[in-house]
């Protein structure tokens, strides 16, 4: 070994975190929210849409604002948001449970989620869903907090917790399939949510929502560096000035209050939280947590794009976006999972 | 200096360290030796801060645990390897407390290269941790404890991946760590390496200490054999250098 002090290089290493790739991810998403906006059964132009947005004159008028202001944009917002609380919450799960294929619905978030909606669906009377959100909000949270309780003072440990989350989503599942057996007439609209819709979305449904995910993502972002160190083992996270147990709870919370609330919002889109992380990795060659923000805006834009295939692909009919994203994030997972293992060799 | 009185630690009934008193000086290098199962790990973790202890360990007069503006680099016998971290990534986790949780500053970014190329791993900054050798790991955990520029460095078993050539690399690094007034504590299993390098060595057995001391006396203390039921040998070079190696056993006929 050569003595301290020496270096050939005069600026060091190059920084963990690279701004320029998440500016770029931000402006890919600006990009294809303009597209999603714009392409539909009726088609409005990017600079109308521009000016209408700025309230600038020269903009779209009558029914074409409408369906710009009323339909398309809270329709993107809120594929934006979901796509960016699973994305994120996917690359913290991934981090806290030290397994690059933890997804966001690991600790029963989805199961729990499902059983609320297929309770609203079976039970509601009239509109199911202004129900169906709250139901599935609170189902999603109570299946993850009841994995918290199973696993008692062993919460601490991943693998307990990752455990719990299993049985819990198990019985939420065994208890959503008895539902729907005992009421075959709602088989359908189940089926409909569990592969995830956002034709639902409306001004009111992207307003709570986006109060609950922005503050989950800023609170994850905050902690995003020290989340790093949870990727070691908690003895060596400690060293670095980090306290592992309350560290793990406030990631996990706040990823579960992003995915319940995704949930909720769009139903169950799966593999957008397995997908996004480990691309924008591939990408930058770190998995640094600090990439959350690029994560997190590269998730947005994945899922409006997502959602653009499922209105137009096969126009006038509707695609569930729980499809395209399979489509995408299947072969995606069995891709990760082959370099894994010639990782691990 | 940290003063370590009565010292007790008992997980899930059993007592891993019980009646543990003595003194550790600041700015030294002291070396736990012991059979497996003496305790060495457990009582770094103690000093580490994170394994619940009765009794008083005190760093600078405060309790270990409580003492939340300790600089202590952590270097374990077996760490968790993240998944595709890069070695730049993993060793500038050692800059993370001192740059604020934020972005790296120039000065650290300049340090990290630095300790790079002192612990031959220039070149290998964008490489996966998971794709190191043992001696490559083992050198990477090094550089990251001397990213922290730490008051106390823990070492456990620093040298049991490595080759002879680079468990000198590893130890003569330490020693010039240690000659900048870093405190160093760590368990080793080559007591001959331990003499050789440690100021101190602390002889352990079964949770308990028998003797500690300076490395030139301890070595040849009769507390060292009997930790080791006496089986180990303890040969004096002509350069007055000690030498102890396992005595073998001879079998009956």
């Amino acid at each position: 070994m050569k003595s301290p002090g020496q270096s050939s290089t005069s600026s060091g290493i190059s920084p963990i975190w690279n701004w320029r790739i998440t500016a770029l991810c931000g402006a890919l998403l600006l990009f294809v929210a303009l597209a999603a906006v714009s392409f539909g059964p009726i088609n409005l132009s990017f600079i109308q849409i521009i000016k209408t947005l700025l309230g600038l004159p020269g903009g779209l008028t009558g029914q074409d604002k409408t369906v710009l202001i009323d339909l398309r944009l809270p329709r993107a917002i809120l594929a934006a948001l979901v796509g960016a609380a699973l994305a994120t919450s996917g690359a913290v799960y991934q981090s806290v449970f030290r397994n690059p294929l933890a997804d966001p619905y690991l600790l029963g978030a989805a199961s729990g989620a499902g059983l609320g909606a297929t309770i609203a669906i079976t039970n509601a009377h009239g509109n199911v869903y202004s129900l169906l959100p709250i139901f599935s909000f609170v189902d999603g949270t109570l299946a993850v907090l009841t994995s918290f309780f199973i696993s008692g003072r062993f919460f601490a440990e991943p693998q307990s917790l990752l455990l719990s989350g299993i049985a819990v989503g198990s019985f939420a599942t065994a208890v959503q399939t008895y539902l729907q057996q005992r009421h075959s007439s709602s088989l359908r609209p189940v089926y409909s949510w569990i592969l995830g819709e956002l034709t639902v979305a409306n001004w009111q449904i992207v307003t709570w929502s986006s109060i609950y995910i922005l503050m989950a993502i800023g609170i994850l972002i905050l902690v995003s560096k020290q989340l790093d160190g949870l990727m070691l083992s908690d003895e060596e996270a400690f060293s670095l000035g980090i306290n592992p147990n309350r560290l793990r709870i406030i990631a996990v919370t706040a990823a579960t209050l992003a995915t319940a609330t995704a949930v909720s919002a769009s139903g169950l889109i799966g593999f957008v939280g397995i997908v996004v992380p480990h691309l924008v990795r591939g990408i930058t060659h770190r998995v640094t947590n600090r990439n959350l923000l690029t994560i997190a805006f590269a998730g947005a834009a994945f899922l409006v794009l997502a959602d653009l295939g499922a209105r137009t692909l096969l126009s006038p009919a509707e695609l569930p976006i729980g499809v395209i994203t399979a489509f995408v994030g299947a072969p995606f997972f069995l891709v990760v999972l082959r370099k894994r293992r010639t990782f691990s060799r | 200096m940290i003063a370590i009185d009565s010292l007790e630690v008992t997980l899930s009934g059993k007592k891993l360290l019980s009646d543990i008193s003595i003194e550790i000086p600041d700015g030294r290098w002291s070396c736990l030796v012991g059979p497996n199962g003496a305790g060495k790990t457990t009582l770094l973790k103690v000093l580490l801060g994170t394994a619940p202890y009765s009794g008083s360990v005190k760093s600078d007069g405060v309790e270990v645990f409580r003492n939340q503006k300790r600089n202590v680099a952590f270097v374990p016998q077996q760490p968790h390897i993240p998944q595709g971290m890069s070695v730049a990534e993993y060793v500038a986790l050692g800059r993370s407390k001192r740059d604020g949780w934020g972005n790296e500053s120039i000065a650290s970014r300049l340090l990290i290269s630095s300790i790079l190329e002192q612990t031959n791993l220039y070149g290998m900054q964008r490489q996966p941790v998971t794709q190191l050798s043992g001696g490559e790991m083992q050198r990477t955990l090094i550089a990251r404890a001397l990213a922290q520029e730490p008051e106390l460095i823990l070492l456990d078993e620093p040298t049991s991946a490595l080759d002879l050539h680079h468990q000198i690399d590893v130890l003569n690094n330490l020693q010039i760590l240690q000659a900048q007034g870093v405190t160093i504590i760590s368990t080793m299993h080559d007591i001959t390496l331990a003499a050789m390098y440690a100021e101190r060595i602390i002889v352990m057995r079964e949770g308990r200490v028998l003797v500690d001391g300076p490395s030139e006396s301890i070595i040849h203390s009769p507390q060292l054999k009997a930790a080791f039921d006496d089986r180990i040998n303890v040969f004096t070079l002509d350069s007055g250098r000690p030498v102890v190696v396992a005595r073998k056993d001879e079998l009956e006929r």
